[in-house]
């Protein structure tokens, strides 16, 4: 029969086609022409006449390229290829193609769907890379493998991180003996102020050893960085000297290179700027950056007389270690251990008692690899993070249910395309990768939105921890640790969403599903699979709904716990006197006559000068003896301590409960006194009445002064919220034999806001002395800043617990439309039958009840079995809260119920004929 | 109806409803090309016909519009064939054609008065 094909071919040349196409359609055509050839001599024509009418049939070649036009655009898809290994992936961008050309076809399911995906996976990928950035992610310096930290622990205990001075100079003594070399820096980053005088302009800096930025191998972007010279005690030749952040280089000196050799004043002291860090560097210490670093020598000259340098009790420098090519950390531990011994010896302060000095730096040290740097965030966000990272995988998977949902109904759908796939001759698998492509791509669209999603997101977390007090910088960058990441996700998420479709077309029988064609169909849209996904969604979004409520419930608690002071209307001065005229012995009277001429300002109700003020994250503390306190262990008679000036507690609202408040009588010579609060009182006396009773600082130093107690005060919270008010001894500042350079003033607005009163205040203190320097912060925002980490959790796990049940929904809704779009039929005959409306809507509801009913239990069990993981960061609620459960269960209740009332009202108005009627 | 020749009506109602008749006969299940054409011959009783060079073009037309999905089957001892089916846009379309048609023969019957019984 080549004539056909030589026929066909003569009447397509003129179109040009590809050559392959022109055999694909030379093919097809050829079959119809010698198919109606067969038929016509099977109805009596003879081989001659058929041949005859055929050709007359299909006209000259003329005819034909008119007709034929369109098939340049006409698209021949290549064949099936029935088995054979190669089967496996051939025709894999046509199910891409087609896969797309599906989505567009129903653009608003398949944006959500992407939406959705791109929320989870965005979310997911978000806190990974905070989490990884803090816990995995390398420092950004040359070799950071080779890095270690040294490290004390007792046993049992928590790890230390931080040494005095002292014995960081022992070390750096002998850093190239032990170790490549070795370096120290200030383990938390300070607040260094570059105003000259008058209100504070705060930067953050640290202190680093000369061999800081050697030992990182950190190259500067202009001049030079430290070195061990700029180090030495007396700060070289030229005066101190400073390195400042590529960040501050361009905003403060418009990234000028004149920036070399300009002074600086930091705190007070002139410092001359050498060199400019690289950008994106932020040092040793992950969660914190900082802006200027200058060298620990120059320490004593910023702090005066509470300088650390010299201080072996005072432990505030991370020690870090750049080890050998060829060392280990447990190398490098054995050596500084046998080193030890001795650096202990010669580093003992000898004022302390025998008993402080055999507890002298006695826990063993270990040396620890810190390729990722050190951080004091680590132990505070591991479980917060921990969290939030189950609770976006609920989210996501949550999502990943909702699109399970669709692609169901989808091949569902096409059932019987697929069906009729497998019978004439496609493979399981062939028509099961269809769906799995359709999977993948949705997939994939959702992550890359969801990548985009994730940048914002994770700053957006990362601000949200950033407070008055504690600067957060953490760097997220969408790297390809953050995109690999995205991708698993997203892979792990067409698979679960991919499989059940697929699985579903993988037993689709050839036979059955075209015989069930159209009619009826099953019902099972409500049960079987689709159910049980559902059930599964509102499982995982009751449990994030419990979670939220939890998060809720904590931040609520702690928002309104009774702190023991009043937080409104206060507002705290820093006065710092350290480059200001005021001698030392001065500074008692200074602040005493400034909080008077303060507390006399209008507007202002009261003013006292403390240490210490409450929730600052600073404490002092001290050992205790009472003159007649119970036997207790020396560990347990652990009392905080606060220096203040007297109308503090009237200041602060922190009644006192019996007694006095410090006056006029308590001056230096005069009996030293103190105030203790409720629970010293109960913890470590044992009289009723501990006025008259006298108690002594400073452990068993038998020089400290035993000091009357006169008055009792409420408790109040010290450090943190969530603690109960530790043991509290309050002094007298007028009795203080030494004075801090830097105090606080407390400052109650009699009406209006306390911020108001800023300018006064420090009108009143540049009055005295014009080179105090101040800091002003209002109160409440330091009780803010200790709740930062709880609103988080609450506002995110609040967010994506809406999300879910958003999600859970639109599962809800979509599944019974469907299952009612199903049951048409048998909803019309029943209709038909006899039964109300209100039967068929009762019909349509039972069935989603039950799916939700499931969903609840199953929800609530996982939460209660799972949320005694969350009890560390809740406060005044249980893990198993039975009313947080119930309203949780009462929401996916409510919006269950919504989300179904819709199609089963909708099914309730089927007009039964239009149903009989339908083919 | 006397000004047009039997062959131009032919062609102007067939390209007006060339897409419906497809998607019709394809309604039930696949079928290749020529069943196509016999089925459209046969269930019209001979009135309408269908050869290659109006058929095909039709068809990869659908194809592209992404109502219709050809796929070549081969089987071991067999020919292949090229097997047309439905997509789901394709079955969306011809509910919508469908209706279109049914309103639009009522209007004609309405206006025209006549009754095809």
């Amino acid at each position: 029969m080549a004539d056909w094909r030589d026929v066909v071919r003569a009447r397509l040349s003129a179109l040009d086609l590809s050559p392959e196409r022109e055999r694909e359609i030379v093919d097809e055509w050829v079959q119809h022409l010698e198919q109606r050839c067969d038929d016509l001599m099977a109805g009596g024509s003879t081989r001659d006449e058929a041949r005859r009418i055929v050709v007359d049939e299909i006209g000259g070649p003329s005819d034909w390229t008119n007709d034929m036009r369109r098939l340049r655009q006409a698209r021949v898809t290549p064949p099936i290829p029935v088995g054979g290994p190669a089967a496996c992936f051939s025709g894999l961008r046509d199910d891409v193609r087609l896969a797309v050309r599906r989505m567009r076809a129903t653009p608003i399911v398949s944006a959500t769907a992407i939406l959705s995906l791109a929320l989870g996976i965005g979310a997911n990928t978000a806190i990974f890379s905070i989490a990884d950035s803090l816990f995995r992610r390398p420092l950004p310096v040359e070799r950071p493998e080779q890095l270690a930290v040294v490290v004390s622990q007792a046993p049992g205990g928590a790890a230390r991180v931080t040494w005095s001075n002292p014995v960081w100079e022992q070390i750096r003594q002998r850093r190239h003996d032990l170790f490549e070399t070795a370096f120290a820096y200030s383990a938390r980053v300070s607040r260094f102020n570059l105003a000259r005088t008058g209100v504070a302009d705060l930067v953050d800096g640290v202190w680093v050893s000369g061999d800081y930025f050697g030992g990182l191998e950190v190259q500067p972007v202009l001049g030079r960085l430290l070195s061990p010279a700029d180090d030495e005690r007396g700060a070289g030749n030229n005066g101190p000297v400073a390195v400042i952040s590529d960040r501050l280089w361009r905003s403060r000196y418009a990234a000028s290179p004149e920036v070399l050799g300009r002074g600086v004043t930091i705190d007070g002291v002139p410092f001359t700027i050498v060199g400019v860090m690289p950008a994106g560097f932020f040092g040793a210490d992950v969660g914190a950056r900082f802006d200027i670093a200058v060298p620990l020598s120059a320490e004593p000259l910023m702090r005066g007389s509470d300088s650390y340098l010299d201080r072996a009790t005072t432990s505030w420098l991370a020690i870090m270690a750049r080890l050998r090519t060829d060392q280990q950390p447990s190398q490098a531990q054995g050596a500084l251990r046998a080193a030890f011994p001795h650096i202990r010896d010669v580093t003992m302060p000898r004022e302390l008692s025998a008993e402080g000095q055999a507890r002298y730096l006695s826990e063993p040290l270990t040396v620890e690899s810190a390729s990722i740097g050190t951080s004091t965030m680590r132990t505070r966000y591991r479980r917060p993070l921990s969290v939030l990272l189950v609770i976006v995988t609920l989210v996501l998977a949550i999502a990943c249910g909702n699109i399970a949902n669709l692609q169901l109904a989808r091949a569902l759908e096409r059932r019987q395309e697929l069906s009729l796939r497998v019978a004439i001759g496609a493979s399981r698998w062939r028509v099961a990768r269809q769906l799995l492509v359709d999977s993948v791509v949705l997939a994939a669209l959702g992550a890359v939105f969801g990548l985009v999603l994730a940048d914002w997101l994770g700053g957006v977390l990362i601000r949200q921890l950033t407070t008055y007090t504690n600067a957060v910088f953490i760097s997220v960058p969408v790297d390809d640790r953050v995109v690999g990441y995205a991708a698993i996700v997203a892979v792990a998420s067409a698979f679960l969403f991919g499989m059940l479709p697929a699985w579903f077309a993988f037993r689709t029988e050839p036979a059955g599903a075209l015989r069930a064609r159209g009619r009826g169909g099953s019902s099972q849209g409500g049960r079987g699979p689709a159910g049980l996904l559902v059930s599964g969604q509102v499982a995982f979004t009751v449990a994030l709904v419990i979670v939220a409520g939890l998060m809720a419930r904590t931040f609520a608690s702690l928002s309104s716990v009774d702190l023991g002071f009043d937080r409104e209307a206060v507002v705290i001065a820093e006065l710092d006197l350290r480059n200001s005229s005021v001698a030392p012995s001065g500074r008692g009277a200074f602040y005493a006559a400034r909080s008077a001429e303060v507390a006399a300002l209008p507007g202002v109700a009261r003013a006292a000068v403390s240490d210490i003020t409450p929730i600052s994250g600073r404490l002092v503390d001290n050992y205790v003896d009472v003159d007649n306190g119970p036997d207790s262990p020396d560990a347990m008679k652990v009392a905080f301590q606060n220096v203040v000036t007297p109308g503090w507690f009237d200041t602060y609202g922190t009644p006192i409960v019996s007694g006095r408040d410090f006056d006029a009588r308590d001056r230096l010579g005069a009996t030293p006194v103190a105030i203790i609060n409720e629970t010293f009182a109960r913890r470590f006396m044992d009289a009723t009445v501990p006025l008259g009773h006298h108690i002594r600082l400073g452990g068993s130093a038998p020089q400290a002064p035993w000091l009357e107690i006169v008055g009792v005060v409420a408790d109040a919270a010290y450090r943190s919220l969530r603690e109960q008010p530790p043991p509290t001894v309050y002094l007298p500042l007028s009795q203080a034999q030494e004075v801090p350079a830097i105090m606080r003033l407390s400052v109650r607005a009699g009406v209006g806001q306390p911020m108001h009163l800023v300018d006064s205040v420090a009108a009143a203190i540049a009055r005295a002395d014009e080179n105090v320097a101040m800091t002003f912060t209002p109160l409440d925002q330091h009780v803010d800043a200790a709740l930062v980490l709880e609103r988080m959790l609450a506002m995110v796990s609040g967010f994506f617990g809406v999300l879910a049940l958003g999600l859970a929904a639109l599962g809800i809704y979509g599944t019974s439309w469907y299952a009612a779009t199903r049951r048409r039929r048998e909803l019309g005959i029943r209709l038909a039958l006899g039964a109300t409306p209100a039967k068929v809507r009762r019909l349509v509801l039972a069935r989603t009840a039950v799916v939700i009913g499931v969903g609840v239990v199953a929800g609530v069990a996982g939460s209660a079995w799972a949320s005694t993981s969350l009890s560390a960061l809740l406060y005044g609620v249980e893990p198993f809260d039975v009313a947080t459960i119930a309203s949780a269960a009462a929401i996916l209740a409510l919006v269950g119920l919504l989300a179904t009332w819709i199609p089963a009202t909708r099914a309730s108005r089927i007009a039964p004929a239009d149903v009989l009627r339908d083919p | 109806m006397s000004y047009m020749s039997k062959a131009t009506l032919d062609r102007e109602l067939k390209k007006g409803s060339a897409e419906l008749i497809c998607l019709s006969i394809l309604e039930s299940r696949p079928r290749h090309g020529y069943e196509i054409g016999k089925l459209i011959e046969h269930r019209s009783r001979g009135q309408l016909k269908f050869h290659v060079t109006s058929l095909y073009p039709l068809l990869y037309r659908l194809e592209e519009r992404g109502w219709l999905r050809g796929r070549w089957v081969e089987e071991a001892g067999e020919r292949r064939r090229r097997f047309y089916s439905l997509t789901a846009e394709g079955r969306r379309v011809l509910a919508r054609q469908r209706t279109t048609w049914r309103t639009f023969m009522n209007a004609m019957q309405l206006i025209t008065g006549v009754d095809n019984g």
